[in-house]
């Protein structure tokens, strides 16, 4: 009940942690980038994502991130991968290469459709392993720093940088409150005899309610008490602000930095250039 | 019938990098019809301790019994049905007012009942006599409960567990806040309750509602029992090692001591009593 595992910092002291966040945000868009990148053939796209994989595999294993909490992410995606398979069986595909699975009374179904839902969620889940392994050895705040100094040459077209940073660190210093609250209303309603699990949808309902009121009166108390904090302490918006703690590159954040563009090149270069190593090497692959 | 604590463990954020264990190996027994308080200082798990008793937590090893029910670790064989047992045991938070949100008080009062299956007139009638009894009268049923102050907001919260009728009565610093008078009414009407048969468990701060009402008296320190007997017994040594403060009329009983006075200390829990004992003690 109390473990949301997506997108929570853990603690530890590894050499991921150590790097500067600003590198890791780099890193990860760079990475999702060269996950979604298409391949030309099937063969290719095992070969490439495989690769990345294993190198997300290893990332993540370097956080020291428990491995429990990408199997309890990904318990949520079998329903998409149902929905996916039902949607690509049903609207056919143009080009089939893989061959046909099977032909009943003139409907036909390609292997295709199944490995085009495989490819999907192999990507969501590559998505969410470098998601994890960002937010977990990041924390939300130095994360919100590293978004306020990418948005820093913005401020030439007079976008808020600062204010947007402000806001997202709020909205995130702010989540395990939440959670801390509705834990704490959910078991007083608890002591009053609700039942979140088990009733009648007409129970669960108010039930529900019993949980959601008390949650938003409390957060926009606590909205406006935070607001009111603020302002005694005289925060303007528009002033140039400066930092309690500094960021700074070590050689570590440069090497990362270099790999993952490399990564990013040499997937890219592959996928626009309709590079097929196989057939290259004289194999025949699908 | 009672509540115990079986060498009771309980970690928060097992199995990560930073376990809290709140509890450590508690065993201990709560009588029947006892008014028993909890103290101890900030952190030492008093709130923790509570939470089982409604199975809201569970333990992270060990056994609570109360009466025949059973919580225990999610490993072990424990009860299953916790509906029964949270209309027995009814809790009152610390800051219960966060839990309001029905659009008038006495449907607010009228939740609890109403989920243990009372029909709406019977519960709106536990409603309006729990209403009376924290203290709040008919101009209140039909106002809004965020529209009050913070201790009528206690008050209400406070009226929809008694609303319930519980065997067990668990309250969680139910005075801090309030005003003096306040205060006084509650703590009367939790004894007015526990002659009429329930057991009231208080966690507290206030050393002199310790002595003044409880019969019963645990000393938590660190997760682990320090101390347990009657509150006269208990206030007799010195308490500050566990953050307490010694209640103002034991206080006064030791130096009329030191002054010559003599004065039975198993009887002294009101200030009605010391200025009884002084009067006696000049004879
Ligand atoms: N949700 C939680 N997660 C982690 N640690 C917690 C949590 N709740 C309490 N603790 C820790 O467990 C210990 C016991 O807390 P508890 O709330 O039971 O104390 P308490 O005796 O009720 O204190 P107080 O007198 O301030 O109410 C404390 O050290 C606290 O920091
Ligand atoms: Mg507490």
């Amino acid at each position: 009940m109390t473990s949301i595992a997506l997108g929570k910092y853990v603690p530890y002291d590894t050499w991921v942690h150590r790097l500067d966040a600003r590198t890791k945000l780099f890193a990860t868009i760079l990475l999702m980038v060269a996950v979604f990148l298409p391949m030309p053939t099937w063969s290719m796209t095992l070969l490439f994502q495989g690769a990345l994989l294993v190198i997300i595999s290893i990332l993540l294993a370097c956080t020291k991130t428990p491995l429990s909490w990408i199997l309890s992410s990904l318990k949520m995606l079998w329903i998409m991968v149902i929905f996916l398979l039902v949607v690509y069986i049903v609207v056919p595909k143009s080009e089939n290469v893989l061959g046909i699975a099977w032909s009943v009374n003139g409907w036909t179904v390609y292997w295709d459709s199944f490995a085009e839902a495989a490819r999907i969620v192999a990507r969501l889940v590559m998505m969410i392993m470098i998601g994890t392994a960002l937010t977990s050895s990041t924390k939300p705040l130095d994360l919100t720093y590293a978004l306020e100094w990418y948005f820093t040459p913005l401020k030439v077209i007079h976008f808020p940088a600062a204010e947007v940073a402000m806001t997202i660190s709020i909205a995130l210093r702010f989540i395990p409150t939440l959670l801390e609250d509705t834990m704490r209303v959910m078991r007083a309603q608890a002591s009053r005899g609700v039942d979140f699990q088990h009733g009648g949808l007409f129970r669960r309902i108010a039930g529900l309610t019993s949980l959601i009121i008390p949650l938003f009166v409390s957060s926009l108390t606590r909205s406006q008490e935070l607001g009111d904090a603020m302002e005694c302490r005289c925060y303007d918006p528009r002033e140039k602000r400066t930092r309690y703690r500094l960021f700074h590159f070590r050689a570590a954040d440069f090497v990362i930095a270099f790999f993952a563009a490399a990564i990013l090149v040499g997937v890219a270069v592959t996928s626009g250039l309709h590079l097929d190593f196989f057939s290259m090497m004289g194999v025949t692959t699908l | 019938m009672s509540i115990r604590f079986e060498d009771v463990t309980y970690v928060y954020n097992p199995k990560t990098p930073e376990p809290v264990e709140a509890l450590h190996n508690i065993s201990l027994e709560i009588e029947e019809g006892s008014f028993t308080a909890l103290i101890g200082r900030t952190g030492c798990g008093k709130s923790t301790l509570v939470q089982h008793l409604n199975a809201l937590l569970h333990p992270t090893s060990g056994t609570v019994f109360i009466d025949t029910f059973v919580n225990a670790s999610q490993k072990k064989k424990r009860d299953k049905k916790l509906k029964p047992l949270r209309e027995k045991v009814g809790l009152v938070f610390q800051f219960p007012e966060y839990q309001l949100f029905e659009e008038t008080i006495e449907k607010d009062v009228a939740f609890g009942p109403k989920n243990f299956g009372d029909s709406d007139e019977v519960a709106l009638e536990k409603a309006h006599e729990a209403l009376q009894l924290v203290g709040l009268d008919e101009s209140f049923y039909k106002r809004s409960p965020f529209e009050i102050s913070g201790g009528e907001k206690r008050r209400v919260a406070l009226a929809g567990v008694l609303a319930m009728k519980p065997k067990y009565l668990v309250v969680d610093e139910p005075t801090a806040g309030l005003d003096p008078l306040g205060a006084k009414k509650l703590m009367e009407l939790f004894t007015k309750i526990h002659e009429a048969g329930s057991t009231i468990i208080l966690v507290t701060h206030d050393m002199d509602l310790v002595l003044g009402y409880c019969t019963d008296v645990f000393v938590l320190d660190h997760g682990k029992v320090a101390l347990k007997g009657k509150p006269n017994d208990l206030f007799g040594q010195d308490v500050s090692r566990f953050s307490l403060q010694t209640p103002a009329i034991f206080d006064f009983a030791f130096r009329l001591e030191k002054a010559g006075y003599k004065i039975d200390k198993n009887k002294l829990n009101r200030v009605e009593d010391l200025a009884k004992a002084i009067v006696e003690g000049r004879r």
